[in-house]
C-alpha cells in the first residue's frame, strides 16, 4: 500500500503543494477560485520547524487513532488505496479525532463540503480519486524538490502498524543536490541571524 | 453458539460488528429498551439542534438486517441468570444465551424523579429523551429552557439548545463548569470563555431547589441561590448511575476481566464496565466512545479466537459541541503543573516524576493529540514541555519529532 514520504531536508517551503491541495479540493479546481474564498481547504500545512521545513498532512495510520475515536461514523478507511478518509456528512465538529492525531492533522472550519452551516473537521485524503485512477496526490505531483514521495509503504517500511512521525521520513543518508544544499545553508544561516536580533 | 446483547448501545454495535467481523455467523440477539436502531449519543444533540435525525446511526440506519441480528426492543432487561444462562426483560420476555454481552451503559441519575412526571421536564440521555424534547419544542413554542446540571451532558444540553436559538440558563452547583473534567482554573476559565461566547446565563454555586406546575404542565423553577424563573422547558443532567442491577443487583458498575470478562459466560463492556486505567492502573468506569471500542473489540476476539486483553481505559476527553471552542482533558490534575494562556487559549500540564500526570487543553486542539500520546506512552516531557506549550505557532513539538534542534 502507497503512502506520502517527507524527504523534509529538500523541502524549499515553496508552499506548491499547499496550493496543488486548495486547487484539487476546491469546487472550481481553479486557483483563482480557491484565492481569497474562506471556505478553502487545504490539507497540507508547510511548517517551518526551527531551521527546516516540513510539509506535514495525515499520514494514514494503520491501525489510525481517529478512525477509532470517531463516535459519528465519519472517518471510514477505503481498505483498497489505504486512505483514511473523512465524511463530512456525518462529522458533528466534535473534535475528538484532533484529541487522538499525533501530527495535528486535523483541523475544523467551515469548508464547501459541510452541510449545516458550520464548521466540519478536514485532513488529506490522499487525493483518494486521483490514487485509485493510477495517478499521484496532488501535492506530490507538485512538489519539485523531492520532498513529497509518493511509494510503496510495506517496501519502505516493512509490514508494520506504525504511527510515529519517523517511519514517514525519507533521504537520511542521500546526497542532497549542490543547490539545495546552498539554499539549506543559506537558510540555516537566515534563521540564526534572526534568532539573534530577537 | 448464540450470543445475546443486554443492549443496543455503542458497545453492542461495535461488538456485534466485530463478530461478524471476526466470522462469527452464528445467531445473534440484541436486547434494549428503545426502539431504535444503534445510535451514537454523541451526536444526537445534534438532531436537537436541527441536523438530520439519520446521522445518529452512526452504524447505519439497517444495522440490524445488515449484521443478520434478531432485535427484541422496548422492554429493558431487568434479569440475568448466569446459572440457566437467560435474560428476562421487564415485559417478562426471556432469552437464552450461550455468550452473553452486557453492555447497558448508565442512565440519567434524577434527584426527584416525581419531577419528570411534570410536561416540560426531561432528561438528557437518551434518543428518546431528544425526540420527546423535540416535539414538546416544536408544539410548544418554547424560547427559553433552564438547564439544571454543568457536567458534560448539562453543557452539551445547554449548548444544543443554544444552537437552537433558545435563550439558556445553566445552574451548576460547583464553582465552574465541567468540574470533573477541569481543575478549578481552567473549569473557570473555560465557564467565563462559554458565558462570553454564548451569552448563555449561568448561575454556578446554585441548583434548582423547586418547579412550580399548573395542570401538569411546568410553569416555572426556583433556585437554591433565591430567586426563581417563569419557564416552560427544564433540563435535568446533573449525574449518570451505571445500568448494572441485572447484573449485580446494585448500580455501581460491573466488574471484568482484562479479557472483558463478567463471568465465564457474560463479557461485559462500556459505560457500565468497572475497567483499569491504563496509565494510572486505578480501577473505574471511564465512560468514553474509545474506551468502549476497544473493550468491544476485545472481547469479540476472545470470544471467537480464545485470546487477546484489553489494553487498558484512557480518561480523555473532549467537549467541542455547536461551537468551536473546545475543551480537552486527561490524567488526573495533580502534580507538578506547567500553564501556558494567551487569548482564548489556555494550556496545563501536570507532571509527575518528569512525567504526564494529566493536562488540560482549553480553546484550541492543535497539539493536543500529541500530548495525547506522551500522556499515553509516560515519556519524560520535563525538559520539553515548557517550550511545546508555548511556541508561538503551536506547532513547536515538530521539532521534537523530527529530532531537529535549533541552530
Amino acid at each position: 500500500m502507497k503512502k506520502v514520504f517527507v524527504d523534509y531536508k529538500k523541502c524549499l517551503a515553496c508552499k506548491a503543494c499547499e496550493t496543488a491541495c486548495a486547487i484539487e479540493h476546491h469546487p472550481g479546481h481553479n486557483l483563482f477560485g480557491a484565492l481569497g474564498d474562506t471556505k478553502t481547504q487545504i490539507n497540507v500545512r508547510v511548517l517551518g520547524v526551527e531551521h527546516e521545513a516540513f510539509p506535514l498532512s495525515c499520514r494514514h495510520c494503520s491501525p489510525a487513532d481517529c478512525l477509532d475515536a470517531c463516535p459519528s461514523g465519519a472517518i471510514t478507511r477505503d481498505e483498497e488505496s489505504g486512505a483514511v478518509l473523512l465524511n463530512p456528512d456525518l462529522c458533528k465538529a466534535c473534535a475528538m479525532c484532533a484529541m487522538v492525531c499525533p501530527f495535528d492533522a486535523i483541523a475544523f472550519k467551515e469548508t464547501h463540503r459541510a452541510r449545516y452551516g458550520r464548521d466540519v473537521a478536514y485532513k488529506c485524503d490522499l487525493c483518494n480519486e486521483r490514487i485509485k485512477a493510477g495517478g499521484r496526490p496532488a501535492c506530490v505531483e507538485a512538489c519539485h524538490s523531492g520532498a513529497l514521495v509518493y511509494d510503496d509503504f510495506d517496501h519502505i517500511r516493512g509490514n508494520r502498524a506504525l504511527s510515529g512521525l519517523k517511519h514517514y521520513l525519507l533521504g537520511k543518508d542521500d546526497k542532497m543536490p549542490p543547490l539545495v544544499e546552498l539554499f539549506r545553508e543559506l537558510r540555516r544561516k537566515e534563521c540564526q541571524r534572526r534568532r539573534g536580533g530577537e | 453458539m448464540k450470543v445475546v446483547t443486554v443492549g443496543t448501545g455503542m458497545a453492542s454495535a461495535e461488538f456485534v460488528q466485530s463478530l461478524r467481523l471476526e466470522g462469527f455467523d452464528g445467531p445473534i440477539t440484541m436486547v434494549g429498551d428503545e426502539e431504535f436502531p444503534p445510535y451514537s449519543p454523541c451526536v444526537i444533540p445534534f438532531f436537537l439542534a436541527g441536523e438530520p435525525l439519520e446521522t445518529v446511526y452512526w452504524k447505519g440506519a439497517n444495522f440490524y438486517e445488515r449484521y443478520g441480528v434478531t432485535a427484541r426492543l422496548g422492554s429493558p432487561v431487568v434479569e440475568v441468570d448466569t446459572e440457566r444462562r437467560m435474560v428476562t426483560s421487564a415485559a417478562g420476555t426471556s432469552e437464552s444465551y450461550d455468550r452473553l454481552f452486557y453492555a447497558t451503559g448508565a442512565r440519567s441519575w434524577y434527584p426527584n424523579p416525581e419531577w419528570l412526571e411534570t410536561r416540560g421536564v426531561f432528561g438528557f440521555k437518551t434518543l428518546t429523551d431528544m425526540v420527546a424534547i423535540d416535539r414538546y419544542l416544536r408544539e410548544h413554542n418554547v424560547t427559553r429552557a433552564v438547564v439544571f446540571g454543568g457536567g458534560f451532558i448539562g453543557v452539551d444540553a445547554a449548548l444544543a439548545l443554544w444552537h437552537r436559538g433558545l435563550e439558556i440558563t445553566l445552574v451548576h452547583r460547583n464553582t465552574r463548569l465541567l468540574s470533573q473534567m477541569t481543575d478549578e482554573d481552567g473549569g473557570c476559565f473555560a465557564t467565563d470563555k462559554l458565558r462570553e461566547k454564548t451569552g448563555i446565563d449561568i448561575r454556578l454555586k446554585a441548583t434548582v431547589s423547586g418547579i412550580t406546575a399548573n395542570n401538569g404542565q411546568l410553569t416555572g423553577v426556583g433556585f437554591s441561590d433565591g430567586g426563581s424563573m417563569e419557564i416552560t422547558l427544564l433540563i435535568v443532567a446533573i449525574g449518570v448511575s451505571p445500568n448494572s442491577e441485572a447484573m449485580t443487583g446494585q448500580d455501581k458498575g460491573v466488574v471484568v476481566s482484562p479479557q472483558m470478562l463478567a463471568d465465564p459466560a457474560v463479557y461485559c463492556a462500556g459505560d457500565v464496565a468497572i475497567t483499569q486505567h491504563a496509565v494510572s492502573g486505578d480501577d473505574g468506569i471511564y465512560a468514553t466512545y474509545p474506551n468502549a471500542m476497544a473493550q468491544a473489540r476485545t472481547a469479540a476476539r476472545h470470544l471467537v479466537h480464545g485470546d487477546g486483553v484489553y489494553a487498558g481505559s484512557i480518561n480523555t476527553n473532549v467537549l467541542k459541541k455547536h461551537i468551536d471552542f473546545p475543551i480537552v482533558s486527561a490524567g488526573s490534575f495533580s502534580g507538578e503543573s506547567v500553564t501556558w494562556q494567551k487569548g482564548d487559549i489556555w494550556r496545563r500540564v501536570y507532571l509527575k516524576e518528569g512525567r504526564i500526570n494529566g493536562y488540560l487543553i482549553i480553546g484550541d486542539t492543535r497539539m493536543s493529540g500529541y500530548i495525547y500520546q506522551l500522556y499515553r506512552s509516560q515519556k519524560r516531557v520535563d525538559m520539553s514541555i515548557r517550550a511545546i506549550l508555548s511556541s508561538p505557532r503551536h506547532d513547536g513539538y515538530y521539532s521534537e519529532m523530527l529530532g531537529v534542534r535549533g541552530c
